[in-house]
């Protein structure tokens, strides 16, 4: 049976085909070039002794000017420069965490690269060296911006930013294959407030461009704060922000965010891309499917999510 | 004697009915597992093996010592290093023999997997990291170690790990036998358990459509006049079955861009020629 179907699905993709050759997927060892006026860029390589770009991924061609790569179909994530990520303290050491990013290396954070208590003017001490594991100890979680990389593809983040630190008040959630696939993309927004249904309150999302996912409880950021300007902000940050301790967080509030993971990984089950629109519309769908029950299941495993999906693509 | 070869002359028919240069029926997924990097699942025949690749990524506290690293084979330094692990199930054959994690047999493939896949992979891209294949042998029916690289191809194909070409395997046997001495006597592609049991046999493996050969496992004694008709049907075979590996990556890359997962390409390669 299932042969049969998929000989019925090759016939429908060759008369797809002809209809746009830009469906086209390189594969492995697929002769892209042979003229010398193109650059060869990622996903590709030139074999010895030809002058042929050859691709070494599954994926679609790309072009910028003479340049041509290959975009993979799935890929593990890339750290770029200026990339927002969520991560992971995997290892404390004397001056710096090594961070999980889904990275094919762990990431950097050094103590100089957060915004230690006490204001930016402070004098960083041993003292601060001594005591690194109250800023961040093992499994923490964080959202850090990608400050650099380094020779071999490793990143060292920072968390300069009252953008940035220690996550608390919400549930993590990780999403593979970045780049494409199912996948995080990165947009003009990782992070976003969204008025909870069912009287839940704001709960923010926050998009990691490594597909980790952290969605909690939205906190109104401390007024006075946001009074003393933009110059003194920073020394207001006091050791609360190194907190691991939870808010308050009603029933009602909790149930919205899990419904709101339950959204993402139903895209990623049916290989919708994770971006703000696909999660606010298909939380509102989703939203919408609690009220036809009277239980009000947030659960959006096999059939439900495949209607998630249909319903999204059908606007 | 289990498989009478004998009749073999008279039909032209082997055991299960095929012809002598006919595979058996190959069907395959790609990308099987939400959670791992990436992921396949390959039947060939009645074999049947699913493999997940994780990484590149960190290698696991432990793991740096003691694997064979990818440095030596591929000449680079820093590369990222390759470990497999083949896990064959208890129930996956006839008699339900205990194959612990030090068996012989299994070790030698998990080396031949590695060795291939050092000499493939671009993984000079990925310095300080590890790539772990894992492969789970759920049904053994023949040509286990060709099923275990097809399904390692296709899986690393769904990591996004760049690649020369895809790797591609499958046996070949004889069906002459010395004292026979018939040297006409067809070789066979794509053996079953009864046919490796009876017949001398190798496994082939080839990159691509080229025939350069990744790898070549011969365990029996096979007299060396008949090796060379057994390698070209094998190599012939490797390629078939590259052709039907490259339509399955090319169905399930298709079946993403029409859900939108993936964008287009912005031209068609054919174009760039002019």
């Amino acid at each position: 049976m299932l042969d049969d179907e998929s000989v019925a699905q090759d016939e429908d993709d060759e008369d797809e085909e002809q209809g746009d050759a830009r469906d086209e997927i390189l594969t492995p060892g697929t002769v892209i070039t042979s003229n010398s006026q193109w650059m060869r860029g990622h996903g590709t390589y030139v074999p010895l002794n030809t002058s042929s770009i050859t691709s070494s991924l599954a994926g679609t061609l790309t072009r910028t000017n003479k340049l041509l790569s290959v975009r993979p179909l799935r890929a593990r994530y890339n750290p770029e420069i200026g990339d927002l990520v969520v991560g992971r303290i995997v290892e404390v050491q004397a001056k710096r965490w090594r961070v999980d990013v889904a990275a094919a290396q762990l990431a950097i954070l050094q103590i100089s690269a957060i915004n230690l208590p006490g204001g930016i003017l402070r004098k960083r001490t041993e003292t601060d060296e001594l005591q690194i594991r109250s800023f961040f100890a093992e499994g923490d979680l964080l959202v850090a911006e990608v400050q650099q990389l380094h020779q071999d593809g490793a990143a060292s983040l920072h968390t300069r930013s009252l953008k940035y630190g220690k996550l608390r008040n919400g549930v993590f959630v990780a999403v593979a294959g970045t780049g494409g696939g199912a996948g995080v993309v990165r947009s003009k927004r990782q992070l976003w407030t969204m008025e909870a249904a069912n009287g839940g309150g704001k709960i923010d999302v926050l998009l990691g461009v490594n597909g980790y996912i952290w969605i909690s409880k939205h906190i109104e950021s401390d007024a006075a704060a946001e009074a003393a300007g933009i110059n003194r902000m920073e020394e207001s940050v006091s050791s609360q922000i190194y907190s691991s301790q939870n808010n308050h967080i009603d029933v009602t509030t909790m149930r919205e965010i899990a419904r709101c993971r339950s959204v993402i990984l139903a895209l990623v089950e049916n290989g919708v891309k994770v971006d703000e629109d696909t999660v606010t519309r298909g939380y509102n769908e989703a939203v919408e499917f609690g009220r036809e029950s009277m239980e009000d299941d947030i659960y959006l495993g096999g059939e439900r999510g495949q209607r998630l999906a249909a319903a999204l693509a059908g606007r | 004697m289990p498989l009478d070869t004998s009749t073999y002359s008279l039909a032209l028919l082997r055991i299960d009915g095929r012809r002598w240069n006919d595979l058996r029926r190959l069907h395959a997924q790609i990308h099987t597992q939400d959670a791992a990097d990436g992921s396949s699942y390959l039947e060939m025949g009645h074999t049947k093996v699913m493999c997940v690749v994780t990484g590149p990524a960190e290698p696991q506290a432990g793991q740096k010592k003691g694997t064979v690293g990818s440095a030596q084979a591929t000449g680079q330094k820093e590369g990222a290093s390759i470990v497999v692990n083949v896990v064959v199930a208890g129930f996956s054959s006839v008699d339900r023999k205990r194959r612990g994690r030090n068996d012989r047999r299994i070790q030698e493939m998990e080396i031949t997997i590695q060795k291939a896949l050092a000499a493939n992979l671009h993984t000079h891209l990925f310095p300080h990291s590890t790539i772990t294949v894992s492969l789970h042998v759920l049904s053994q029916d023949g040509s286990l170690l060709a099923a275990l690289i097809n399904a390692t191809t296709l899986a690393v194909i769904d990591a996004g790990i760049p690649m020369t070409d895809y790797i591609t395997a499958c046996t070949a046997g004889s069906t002459s036998s010395y004292a026979a001495g018939d040297d006409a006597a067809d070789p066979l592609l794509d053996l079953n358990t009864q046919e490796e049991q009876e017949l001398p046999y190798l496994t082939v493996g080839t990159l691509g459509d080229s025939d350069k050969v990744a790898v070549l496992v011969c365990e029996s004694r096979v007299q060396v006049s008949r090796l060379e008709g057994m390698l070209v049907v094998g190599v012939d075979g490797c390629k078939q079955v590259r052709r039907l590996l490259d339509g399955i990556v090319k169905q399930k890359g298709r079946k993403m861009i029409k859900e939108g997962a993936v964008r287009r390409s912005d031209m068609m390669a054919v174009s760039l020629d002019d």
